[in-house]
């Protein structure tokens, strides 16, 4: 029985080896492949390249963090409604704020395009308030906020469930009001998984193209370009442009292990 | 002292129903009755978190019945005491000083004086999740007292402690409430909190007290009866027993 038992967790050990192996092996092939002359050329000697990359990823770390920060501002209220109270329609409710995270990326970039474009719902009305998200860098932050909508809230979310609900309610009886008593309860006490949840959905937003591609295809993101470069340079072009985004988002994913591991 | 009249709460099919009820200043007041019958529901609505459907709540003559929880001054301590984890013991005895805006002097020496008479002083700067149960209390208590309540709302206070400790508790709580006088209404379901503690005892039933009497008289009621019935034949175990050793 035990000797069973001991092949069966062999076994297990051998699929997860595979497994890990199955991730870990692109990112070694990535830094096995890459051509530190181009990774020069593209960063550091050759103007034609390094003046673009730079803006690319300027515009791509510009577009993520504002689209994470105002996913911060609206994510908060929601995830804290949700986690507080019980209305008539509330899955339903969790179930809309879901919805990105099952769509093809394309089919988002064309609901943003049909809601919020020019040519769609709003369109007459953005149009009256000067707002243009085709081919526009607010096209890339709206579509970078739409699919990573779901992952700020549903992070923040968990973190305002774990906190007591009578914490809050001694701290109005000790005279705080509502507001009061959850910016200095709640809102501190979930701040891990507010951080949690921003650290996500900036990863999310760098990692987009598909709907970037359909709303606004320029200005350029890093992954817009990226793509381009495989297509016109080929791969070691591609490979060279890939490297901080890979380092980055390596980072991010340290940095939000060492979070979750630390609750 | 605080009036209760013709209150009526609703809460699904839940209905507390409160014809008259006055408790004095300085008095300590014990709710008893069985899970359900509406203990927790008496105690959010005094707290202002629910709203009745009519009757008023006074205090001092004056109506407080639609006042927010925040300016009633009716201070809780819950049953898991519920202490601020992301707060020392300072920080969460201060809480409510610091939210009325006081100076930061003042808030050390009140902070100190009632560490002092709660002999929580040596615990000051600890983190909570360090504290045992009976110093935990204490903290909930020196904090909820320290912002000077109308009225102390304790809710199943020792259903956390273990017997000794609660016994312990119980002693010293009602030595600090000698001490101080603050007016206390104390939820339990604990018939021995309701004798040792009480000044006046409460006994619900559907929502209703079913009588409001001194525990020597409550003893004598038939609502005292199942809880006599399940003591009494220990207290004759260990009048007849030898258990000084």
């Amino acid at each position: 029985m035990l000797r069973r038992a001991e092949s069966l967790m062999l076994l297990f050990v051998s699929i997860t080896t595979l497994g890990i192996c199955f991730i870990v092996l692109p990112i070694i092939a990535l830094f096995l492949l890459l051509d530190p002359n181009i990774l020069a050329k593209i960063y550091l000697k050759d103007p034609i390249f390094y003046v673009q990359t730079r803006k690319v990823f300027l515009i791509t770390l510009e577009a993520s963090s504002i689209s994470t920060m105002l996913l911060i501002t609206l994510g908060i209220p929601i995830a804290y409604l949700l986690a507080r109270s019980n209305f008539v329609g509330k899955s339903i409710v969790e179930g809309i704020i879901d919805i990105p995270l099952m769509l093809p990326h394309t089919v988002a970039g064309i609901m943003i395009l049909c809601a919020y474009s020019g040519r769609g719902l709003l369109g007459d009305l953005l149009k009256a308030l000067n707002i243009t998200i085709e081919d526009n860098f607010w096209g890339i932050v709206i579509t970078m906020m739409f699919v990573s909508f779901p992952l700020m809230v549903d992070t923040i979310k968990i973190g305002f469930e774990s906190v007591n609900p009578t914490l809050e309610l001694v701290a109005r009886s000790l005279g705080a009001s509502a507001f009061k008593a959850f910016t200095t309860i709640s809102l501190p006490l979930a701040s891990q998984s507010i951080l949690a949840g921003a650290i996500l959905a900036w990863a999310r937003a760098l990692s987009e193209i598909g709907a970037i591609l359909v709303v606004a295809y320029f200005p350029k993101t890093i992954n817009v370009l990226t793509l381009e470069w495989l297509n016109t340079y080929g791969l070691k072009y591609a490979i060279a442009l890939s490297i901080p985004l890979v380092l980055l988002a390596l980072l991010l994913f340290i940095v939000f292990r060492l979070m979750v591991s630390r609750k | 002292m605080i009036l209760i009249k013709d209150l009526v709460v609703k809460l699904g099919d839940f209905s507390l129903i409160i014809d008259y009820l006055e408790i004095n200043d300085g008095e300590y007041f014990v709710v008893l009755g069985p899970s359900g019958v509406g203990k927790t529901v008496f105690l959010y609505t005094l707290m202002g978190f629910l709203k009745p459907l009519k009757g008023k709540i006074e205090v001092n003559g004056i109506d407080i019945t639609y006042w927010p929880p925040e300016k009633r001054n009716f201070a809780l301590i819950p049953q898991d005491f519920s202490l601020f984890p992301h707060m020392n013991v300072f920080g969460n005895i201060a809480y409510g000083l610091k939210i009325k805006g006081l100076s930061k002097d003042y808030i050390d020496r009140v902070v100190h004086e009632i560490a002092s008479i709660l002999e929580i002083e040596h615990i000051l700067n600890r983190n909570v999740d360090s504290l045992s149960g009976g110093e935990k209390q204490r903290v909930a208590l020196a904090r909820a007292l320290v912002v000077r309540p109308h009225v102390l709302l304790l809710d199943e206070p020792f259903a956390n402690l273990d017997p000794r400790l609660r016994a312990k508790s119980r002693r010293f709580i009602k030595r600090i409430h000698e001490r101080l006088r603050f007016t206390a209404i104390h939820v339990t379901h604990s018939i021995i909190d309701a004798i040792l503690m009480a000044d006046r005892v409460g006994y619900m039933k559907e929502g209703k007290f079913v009588i409001i009497s001194h525990p020597k008289d409550f003893i004598k009621t038939e609502y005292a009866r199942p809880y006599l019935d399940e003591i009494l034949p220990l207290s004759e175990y260990l009048r007849g027993a030898d258990y000084s050793n």
